[in-house]
C-alpha cells in the first residue's frame, strides 16, 4: 500500500489518478487504517459490496486496470503487487504502470484491445447471479442476520467457485479466519493442481 | 508462506447487531452496490413496482420507445405483459424485466429482499471494446466516485483487501 503511495507521489501527474477500493465486508473500521497507515492521498473507497472488483469481472485481490484518457481499458486483472510477494508479486508491475503513465499509448506495455478484450473474464449466468447472492448475504450481516449471511455468501460461491474474493470474504465469518488453515490449503491445491492463483504476468504480451 | 498473510482485525468481523430491514408491507432491491427500499408494492408474492421506482433500482425510464437505460432501449410493445395499470397507478413487473434481460437475481422471500445481479446488456462495451464499465462508490469522505469523474485522466483502479 505505502508503495502506491510512493509511486503516486513520484508521478506527481495531474491527468493520473489513483482509485484505490478495499473491497471488505470489514468496512472502515478494517480498511481505514490500512489507508491512513499508507499516508494515502488518492482516491480511496472501502467497497463492502465489491462494486468494483464486479463491475471489472475481477475474482481475487489484488487486481488492478489500466484506464486511458478515452476510458479504453489497456490493461487488466493481473496480480497486482507492487513488489516481490510469495503469492506472484514481482518487482517489475510498479515500473510498467509509471512508463505508461509518463508516455500513455506509446508505452510498450500498454496492450491492443483484442488481447484485453481475451483479458477480461467472461462471466456466465450463474457468475453474475453469484454477485447477487454474495451482496444479499451482505446486505443480511449489515443488519445482523449471521445466519442468512453464511447462507447467501454459501450460495455465491457455490455459484463461483473459481472466485478466491467469495472463499476467503467467506472465510473472514469463520473462527479460523481468511488466512487460516482452510485458505493455506487452497493455496496449497492451486499449486498442486498446477492452477495460477492470478493470471500470469505477462508484460511481453501486445 | 505463512508469515506473509494474517487475517486483519478478526475482532471487527461481526460488529452489527440485529434490526429490523424495512418498514410493514416494504420491500428492498439490491443493485449495483445500492440499496433500494421500496414502499409500494403491487402485491405481496412478486416485484411489480411504479416506473418511478424501476429508475430509482436500476436506472430504466419507461418511455414510448420502450425501457431505456441511456443509449440502450428495449422495446416493450404494446400490450406488453410487463406493465398492468390499476385505477390511476402504472405497474411495472422488475422480475419478469430481469428474465426478459438474462439479469439474474436472488429473492429472500421471507424477508422481500431482492437482489439483482448485473445487467448483461450493460457490460458488453466492456466485453466487446474493452471501454471501462461505469460504477458509483462513496470515497472513504462519502463523496460520490464514477470511473466517467475521471475521463481525460489516466486511471489505475485497483482492488485489494484486509483479508
Amino acid at each position: 500500500m505505502p508503495v502506491w503511495q510512493h509511486i503516486y507521489e513520484e508521478l506527481n501527474d495531474p491527468n493520473f489518478v489513483i482509485i484505490s477500493a478495499a473491497q471488505d465486508t470489514g468496512g472502515e473500521a478494517v480498511a481505514g487504517p490500512i489507508f491512513d497507515a499508507a499516508n494515502a492521498t488518492y482516491v480511496q473507497i472501502v467497497d463492502v459490496n465489491h462494486t468494483i472488483s464486479s463491475a471489472f469481472n475481477f475474482v481475487n485481490v489484488p487486481a488492478a486496470a489500466w484506464v486511458d484518457e478515452l476510458g479504453k481499458i489497456v490493461r487488466i486483472d493481473e496480480g497486482t503487487y507492487a513488489k516481490t510477494h510469495p503469492f506472484g508479486g514481482n518487482d517489475v508491475y510498479a515500473p510498467a504502470l509509471m512508463d505508461w503513465v509518463k508516455n500513455g499509448e506509446n508505452s510498450e506495455y500498454v496492450q491492443a484491445t483484442t488481447t484485453v478484450t481475451k483479458n477480461i473474464r467472461a462471466q456466465s449466468f450463474d457468475e453474475l447471479k453469484a454477485e447477487a447472492a454474495f451482496r444479499l448475504g451482505n446486505f443480511f450481516r449489515e443488519y445482523g442476520d449471521v445466519d442468512k449471511t453464511e447462507f447467501y455468501w454459501e450460495m455465491a460461491k457455490a455459484l463461483n467457485p473459481g472466485s478466491v474474493n467469495y472463499i476467503r470474504q467467506n472465510l473472514t465469518l469463520s473462527a479460523e479466519g481468511s488466512a487460516g488453515e482452510s485458505f493455506m490449503k487452497m493455496i496449497g491445491e492451486y499449486v498442486g493442481e498446477g492452477r495460477d492463483y492470478y493470471r500470469p504476468l505477462d508484460l511481453s504480451e501486445k | 508462506m505463512a508469515e506473509e498473510v494474517r487475517m486483519a482485525y478478526p475482532d471487527l468481523r461481526h460488529p452489527f447487531e440485529k434490526k429490523p430491514i424495512h418498514g410493514e408491507g416494504s420491500a428492498t432491491a439490491l443493485y449495483a452496490g445500492k440499496v433500494i427500499e421500496i414502499e409500494r408494492t403491487l402485491d405481496s408474492d412478486s416485484l411489480w413496482v411504479t416506473p418511478e421506482d424501476l429508475t430509482r433500482i436500476n436506472g430504466f425510464e419507461l418511455k414510448p420507445e420502450g425501457a431505456c437505460f441511456e443509449a440502450l432501449c428495449i422495446p416493450l410493445g404494446s400490450g406488453s405483459k410487463l406493465i398492468k395499470v390499476e385505477g390511476d397507478q402504472q405497474w411495472f413487473d422488475l422480475l419478469g424485466f430481469a428474465d426478459w434481460l438474462e439479469q439474474p437475481y436472488v429473492a429472500d422471500s421471507e424477508n422481500r429482499v431482492w437482489s439483482f445481479g448485473e445487467v448483461p446488456a450493460k457490460r458488453e462495451s466492456m466485453m466487446a471494446n474493452a471501454m471501462a464499465p461505469e460504477f458509483e462508490v462513496l470515497d472513504r469522505e462519502g463523496k460520490v466516485v464514477r470511473m466517467s469523474d475521471y475521463k481525460g485522466k489516466k486511471a489505475l483502479i485497483i482492488t485489494w483487501s484486509s483479508w
